[in-house]
């Protein structure tokens, strides 16, 4: 085949699909931006152009702010937590016992459980009256902590947070696992005999080595926490008195209650915005990985 | 290969021409296809179907197709844009349909509510709606939308419980104080309330202390949007009211983290004694009800001294409107017209164990649950509705917020009422919302 036809052969493998992702995805978020410059009801053809007009609005109001912190609080208190949990677990279950065994076939459950189930289980858990964190906890003498999990705005954010962690967990635990899988264990070995054990082998030899796979897991930590909605929604509906509200929550309202689509718009772009910025920034930091080029 | 090459045209035009031939008949033949979209709540669209059916055959050469389901409002917005609205639709809650108005999307009714009902050839089919339910239909004059079934809001108490006890349901303030004391004292909470989504406290307690306190006047001068109405004396008395009842821990422990069922389970295991919900609670959660619980409605208990009257009875009403854009405009209104005939609403009420908003309908046999809200609104002089949550749903969300703050103790009554004038006076300001006026209160 010459060099031509070659390529016609490839581009023709990859039009089809090309074609149909700049019908349905390219020409989707441009749209996007168009929208997000007119005021819209949503309801009929009709729109006005307002220019920045919502993006003005936006920076002025309260609401956005205070969900973007919330936004950025999940991704911090949870990507820690996942973080630990799923870099000790991926470990723990590394090992040929048969609680490993076990673990190895449970962890992934949260993750192909469907988010509606997740949020209406950790409801039933956290219920003030029934559920069986405030039984416990009455159960053992602790019954000025039984509260309303998600009615209280002190508790309502974390609660929410634990759910997400209790979801997301498996999938990381399965990142790590295989990651972990990947480092020879001549390596290892050799790191032991050296007398690097615990902490100190975690520190200077597996972190290291599973860098890169920390990089993605950030990234996705970061794209995870700021597209949260399905638990937040059922969970809280963004309540009480906004103690939850994410920036998919407040966009949902805005487009689906108060009927104002070219805002809502807008706040999904400022979303997007403030999505690849967390996710360059966190590429960027960790460009380099501290243990490369040591003695 | 050549043959394949000639055979796909040939038959590709000949596939047009039989799709061409075949729509040419259809239309020669007198079929009128009616499309009505409806939404699929607690009571289904059975009923509606049934009514196609019946219609159908009273009406040769007429074909209504009936479709819904319970998010029926998402698949209705894109035809609404695209210019291809069905017929006739009863879009749900989930559809805001004020924008539809301001958008030209739906007609107004008024020269057809002018005409006569349905098989009649006098009379005005306005005259068989109950007055106040399409009033809340009305913009500017014109009438948008029509009323089917309508919900009341009140309070229901557990039968049994309060038979054994010897209690009754509270009618004034200081009777519910000491009744609560009472309940408490038996180890019950007196009241649990549906805390994730505050617009049940709104209109269970917050709406109907700012009428007894305040009049209807009260009420109405805030819809309007009246500068100075969110924070007056009935706003902050009904704040104090729920404060109090807080304060006194009257509310269930906990019923802030409650959503919907969660609370509304916690009163039909007999964990509370009362709450604040329409009559839909029964449909609602038939499932789950024991064999032989008995609920009863009561109107929320008013001030001992109050300025409002103690019959008001809030409601509220789900509507139907005919699009625009609809092909068939008056076939969409004459199955309305059909639809909430008599002897249809009648069936309605006693199929689904609903009120309905056609006059005289309350004359059916009514489920034992339905029999105390039908007398209490037999006896109502006044009728309100909560209509500032659709017109300004901004300021709808503001007071539910606030409501939530101060149900859990977050924010005192004072700091309440002024949250509210501030969002009332944000909906003021806003030119591009527009505004409505009720008719009825002394506003105008």
């Amino acid at each position: 085949m010459s060099r031509r036809s070659r390529g016609i052969f490839v581009a023709g493998f990859l039009l089809p699909a090309t074609v149909l992702y700049a019908l349905f995805v390219v020409v989707p978020v441009v749209q996007a931006f168009a929208f997000s410059l007119y005021r819209w009801r949503g309801i009929s053809a009709n729109r006005t152009f307002v220019g920045l007009e919502n993006f003005r609005q936006l920076f002025a109001d309260p609401i956005v702010w205070l969900a973007l912190q919330h936004n950025l609080l999940l991704f911090v208190g949870t990507s820690v937590v996942i973080l630990a949990l799923s870099l000790a677990l991926a470990h723990a279950i590394g090992h040929d016992s048969g609680t490993a065994r076990f673990l190895r076939a449970v962890y992934l459950f949260p993750q192909v459980i469907s988010l509606v189930v997740v949020a209406v289980l950790w409801m039933f858990i956290l219920n003030p009256s029934f559920g069986i964190l405030n039984g416990a906890l009455k159960a053992v003498g602790l019954e000025s902590w039984a509260i309303a999990w998600l009615g209280e705005k002190r508790t309502a954010l974390a609660s929410v947070g634990v759910a997400h962690v209790w979801h997301a967990l498996g999938f990381y635990i399965m990142l790590f696992s295989a990651a972990l899988r990947t480092i020879p264990h001549e390596v290892m070995e050799a790191a032991t005999l050296d007398g690097a054990t615990g902490l100190v082998r975690l520190r200077y030899v597996t972190l290291p080595l599973l860098w890169a796979v920390l990089r993605i897991a950030l990234v996705y930590m970061a794209i995870g926490t700021m597209n949260i909605f399905a638990l937040v929604f059922l969970m809280t509906q963004g309540g009480p008195d906004r103690a939850t509200e994410v920036m998919l929550t407040y966009l949902y309202e805005q487009a689906f209650k108060h009927s104002d689509f070219g805002y809502a718009t807008a706040l999904a772009i400022v979303n997007f915005m403030v999505v690849m910025a967390l996710s360059g920034a966190i590429l960027a930091l960790l460009r380099h990985n501290p243990q490369e080029g040591r003695a | 290969m050549k043959y394949i090459q000639y055979a796909l045209p040939a038959i590709a035009v000949a596939l047009a021409v039989a799709m061409v031939v075949s729509c040419g008949r259809q239309s020669t033949t007198a079929t009128k296809e009616l499309e009505v979209a409806c939404f699929k709540g607690g009571y289904g669209i059975d009923f509606f179907e049934q009514a196609a059916r019946e219609y159908e055959q009273q009406h040769p050469g007429v074909k209504i197709k009936v479709w819904g389901n319970p998010r029926v409002w998402e698949q209705l917005r894109p035809r609404f844009i695209a210019g291809n609205p069905p017929d006739l639709t009863y879009p749900g809650w989930g559809m805001d349909h004020w924008a539809l108005v301001y958008e030209g999307q739906v007609i107004p009714l008024d020269e057809y509510l002018d005409s006569p009902p349905y098989g009649k050839t006098e009379g005005k089919w306005r005259d068989t709606f109950e007055p106040a339910l399409l009033e809340l239909c009305q913009y500017q004059g014109k009438t948008y939308m029509l009323p089917y079934f309508f919900s009341m809001l009140g309070w229901w108490y557990n039968k049994d419980m309060f038979e054994k006890n010897g209690w009754k349901p509270p009618r004034t303030w200081s009777e519910l104080l000491s009744l609560c004391e009472k309940i408490k004292a038996k180890g019950i909470a007196p009241i649990t309330y549906q805390g994730i989504y505050p617009a049940y406290a709104v209109s269970g307690f917050l709406i109907p202390w700012v009428i007894s306190a305040g009049g209807i006047e009260a009420f109405d001068n805030a819809q309007n949007l009246v500068p100075g109405a969110w924070k007056s004396p009935a706003f902050l008395k009904a704040a104090q009211m729920m404060d109090e009842l807080r304060r006194r821990g009257y509310f269930q422990e906990g019923a802030n983290g409650m959503d919907h069922t969660g609370a509304q389970m916690e009163f039909i295991s007999g964990r509370a004694a009362m709450i604040p919900c329409g009559t839909w609670l029964h449909s609602e959660m038939r499932n789950v009800l024991p064999p032989n619980f008995r609920m009863g409605f009561f109107l929320p208990p008013v001030l001992d001294d109050g300025k409002g009257d103690p019959t008001a009875v809030g409601i509220g009403i789900e509507p139907w409107m005919v699009p625009t854009k609809g092909k068939n405009r008056d076939l969409a209104i004459d199955f309305y017209k059909y639809m909430t005939s008599l002897e249809k609403a009648k069936q309605f009420v006693e199929q689904k164990g609903t009120l309905m908003s056609i006059r005289g309908s309350d004359q059916a046999n009514f489920p034992e649950h339905l029999k105390e809200p039908v007398e209490v609104f037999r006896r109502a002089k006044t009728v309100w509705s909560v209509e500032y949550r659709q017109w300004y749903p901004k300021l709808g969300k503001a007071v539910e917020d606030a409501t939530a703050a101060l149900l859990a103790g977050n924010i005192t009554p004072e700091q309440f009422v002024e949250r509210l004038e501030a969002a009332a006076e944000a909906a003021r300001q806003d030119k591009n919302l527009p505004k409505h006026t009720y008719t009825r209160g002394k506003a105008r």
